[in-house]
């Protein structure tokens, strides 16, 4: 069997015997191989070498090949969907507004469970016990007001005192503050209660005629 | 020249890239995808670079270790020509190991002949059997770019790749193998 002298076109055979030549050059090479012995014997030749390598392909367990290979990375997070989304954010909000009014409400509550540092200086005028703001300059000492005095009634025994400027709050805040309001038992009054005096006559003359 | 057809190559290595894609992104069947499409060339590419035993192995390992290097295929060369380089370095691994073994421990000829025999009922006719032995005398360099370019197709460029030499040795190579089995055919 010799070789053709036509590098090129027997550099091409193996390529036609694929099919992976453009269309002009598998014409080139094909109307070559009609009328040259040597490329179409070497043609043949090349077409019986690949038939017996294509039948000696062992069968290959492609499972079996498979489990032995590393995991797929982790499949990236999917976006949730869209009213998942909108809940998620309409929960979120809700636990930012308990967290932040709850956190307010504790603030309050503990500032006005401790006791003012501020000294009353004794025998200074006192607000009259159970008026509104009596609890801010109170110290339970002994020469202040007993402070469970003007705990009664007052601001420490009601939960209202407050920290920060009433347009700092926001609207369930203050809703909140509102609603505490209606619901206290303890308000102080400013007002005294009508006293009813009966005087009863001894000797039988009426009080007008005294 | 351009002699491969761009088209059908490309279309290949675009399949190959998404698969590709789709396995990093999580998607494990993208990898049954990709065992399925090259795992009979890998196997074919064994046996006729000479591997007798354990085909499913070498196959298995070749994609074990392209999996796990995954991250540094860089697409410069085809899917397919990276599993033959890794392929091949497997098989240089395993022929060394091979050779030290045979080394140390005397060869039964009645061993030889059996596989030898095993292997040949496959093929029945004259004219093929002599093929086989004519692709079975070249050397492993000639054989695997033989066989690469004769039953995969592969472009000169994609076997240097493979085998690790430049396309015009490649070339040199498929040629001298070429002569070398027409000679043994003319014997």
């Amino acid at each position: 069997m010799n070789d053709c002298q036509n590098a090129v076109i027997r550099d091409q055979l193996p390529d036609l015997l694929h099919d992976r030549l453009d269309a002009s050059s598998r014409s080139a090479v094909q109307s070559h191989v009609a009328s040259c012995t040597d490329c179409r014997r070497e043609l043949e030749l090349l077409r019986g070498v690949h038939g017996i390598l294509l039948a000696r392909t062992p069968h290959v367990d492609t499972a079996w090949v498979v489990g032995a290979l590393p995991r797929a990375p982790q499949r990236a997070a999917r976006p949730l969907p869209h009213w998942r989304a909108w809940s998620d954010w309409r929960i979120a909000a809700a636990v930012a507004v308990l967290a932040v009014g709850g956190g307010s409400m504790a603030v309050l509550h503990r500032t006005s469970a401790t006791p003012s540092t501020t000294p009353v200086v004794a025998g200074a005028p006192q607000t009259p016990a159970g008026g509104i703001g009596a609890g801010r300059s109170i110290t339970p000492s002994a020469a202040a007001v007993p402070v469970s005095t003007v705990a009664t009634g007052g601001e420490s025994g009601s939960g209202l005192t407050m920290t920060g400027r009433l347009e700092d709050l926001s609207d369930d805040q203050l809703q909140a503050l509102l609603d505490q309001v209606g619901n206290l038992q303890a308000l102080p009054v400013t007002e005294p209660d009508p006293v009813a005096i009966q005087v009863e006559s001894t000797n039988g003359v009426s009080p007008e005629g005294l | 020249m351009q002699s491969m057809n761009d088209a059908v190559r490309g279309g290949d290595d675009q399949l190959d890239s998404e698969l590709i894609a789709r396995w990093k992104s999580g998607d494990e069947r993208a990898a049954t995808a990709l065992v399925e499409r090259h795992a009979p060339a890998l196997a074919r590419f064994a046996v006729a670079s000479g591997a007798r035993t354990d085909v499913d192995e070498l196959v298995q390992d070749t994609f074990v270790r392209a999996f796990h290097s995954l991250d540094g295929f860089r697409g410069e060369s085809s899917f397919r020509t990276w599993l033959f380089t890794i392929e091949r370095r497997l098989l240089l691994d395993r022929r060394r190991a091979e050779k030290r073994r045979r080394d140390r421990t005397e060869i039964k000829e009645d061993d030889a002949a059996t596989e030898y025999d095993a292997l040949d009922a496959v093929v029945a006719d004259e004219t093929q059997q002599k093929m086989r032995d004519a692709i079975r005398q070249l050397s492993p360099t000639q054989r695997d770019v033989f066989t690469l370019r004769v039953a995969e197709g592969l472009s000169y460029k994609e076997i240097a790749e493979a085998v690790g030499t430049t396309e015009g040795a490649a070339r040199v190579h498929y040629h001298n193998a070429m002569r070398a089995v027409k000679e043994f055919l003319d014997e």
